[in-house]
């Protein structure tokens, strides 16, 4: 019972999110908030680009939404087989180890640190 | 409350306590629902009470999930060969099934939001917290992998509560854009 408001809650927010991101372009608009680690240290942060990224991503620009952040676009497939296996962890315990495993973790890991580094480098 | 339903190895579900009562269980039926760690027998869930007819023999012991999918297969009976008049009420030991324990929850995904979302390094540690449940799981060290789990939860919920209250803070900022 409880779960199932938590849900439908999150779609609910997920929905609105979807729209705002939708309709206006954070490239343009002053009313989204930005970096919080870009402007206190000038670097860029793993996540930079994100929100244009997911408005050039609503707008089924693909390419555009890799240009702005290829991090978030290869991330999004990760993170729906994450919750898939996290959903049924009790159930399916192989599958969850599966997506879970150390090689996979490393992976991810080790994306997101060359990410870090090469996008301040190269000014991705 | 959504339960899953394994019935002479027939598995069905999720449905309901409304979708319960409609089914035509007995006392041999095996049930699950989220927050359990393994299949338990109906009669084991005081809040199923009087919705399953008991079975005419004697429950047979085992667990649908190792004995695939057949909960009475073969399996030695208890032969009092009296039929189980009383549903069993309350916590029978030597009927626990000793399944190995699933992964404690590693947290990846939110690792990863937080870490991408929030633009903060402590993300990755969240990352490096995940990793490391898998890997005291797989060493069989569950306890390890459980704290492990919990401090990768606080590292996830920390960064997100960061992520919110720096955001003031960055836009005071001014300069890069």
């Amino acid at each position: 019972m409880r779960r199932s408001l938590i849900v439908v809650l999150a779609i609910a927010v997920l929905l609105v999110a979807g729209f705002i991101y939708y309709a206006l372009d954070p490239a343009s608009s002053s009313a989204f908030p930005s970096c919080t680690f870009l402007k206190l240290t000038g670097y860029k942060c793993p996540g930079c680009g994100s929100q244009r990224a997911i408005h050039a991503l609503l707008h089924g620009d693909v390419a555009g939404a890799f240009r702005y952040n290829a991090l978030l676009i290869i991330a999004i497939p990760w993170i729906a087989l994450c919750l898939y296996a996290e959903r049924w962890r009790v159930r399916k315990p192989r599958l969850y180890e599966r997506v879970n495993a150390p090689l996979l973790i490393w992976l991810f890991l080790a994306m997101v640190l060359l990410w870090w580094l090469l996008r301040n480098i190269f000014n991705w | 409350m959504q339960y899953w339903i394994n019935h002479n190895g027939v598995q069905s579900g999720p449905v309901d306590i409304e979708g319960l009562k409609k089914m035509a269980l007995t006392s041999r039926a095996y049930v699950w629902h989220e927050g359990l760690t393994d299949w338990v027998k109906i009669t084991q869930l005081p809040e199923l009470q009087g919705l399953y007819e008991m079975a005419a023999e004697p429950i047979a012991q085992g667990q649908p999930m190792a004995t695939e999918a057949q909960p009475t297969s073969g399996t030695s009976t208890v032969t009092t060969g009296q039929p189980v008049q009383q549903p069993v009420q309350g916590y029978d030991p030597v009927q626990q099934p000793a399944a190995p324990e699933p992964c404690p929850p590693t947290n990846l995904v939110w690792a990863i939001i937080s870490t991408i979302l929030c633009c903060l390094p402590t993300g990755i540690v969240a990352i490096i917290y995940a990793l490391k449940v898998t890997n005291k799981y797989r060493e069989g060290d569950i306890e390890g992998a459980k704290r492990a789990s919990e401090t990768g939860a606080w590292w996830c919920i920390a960064t997100i509560i960061l992520g919110i209250l720096f955001l003031p803070i960055a836009m005071l900022v001014s300069g890069v854009s």
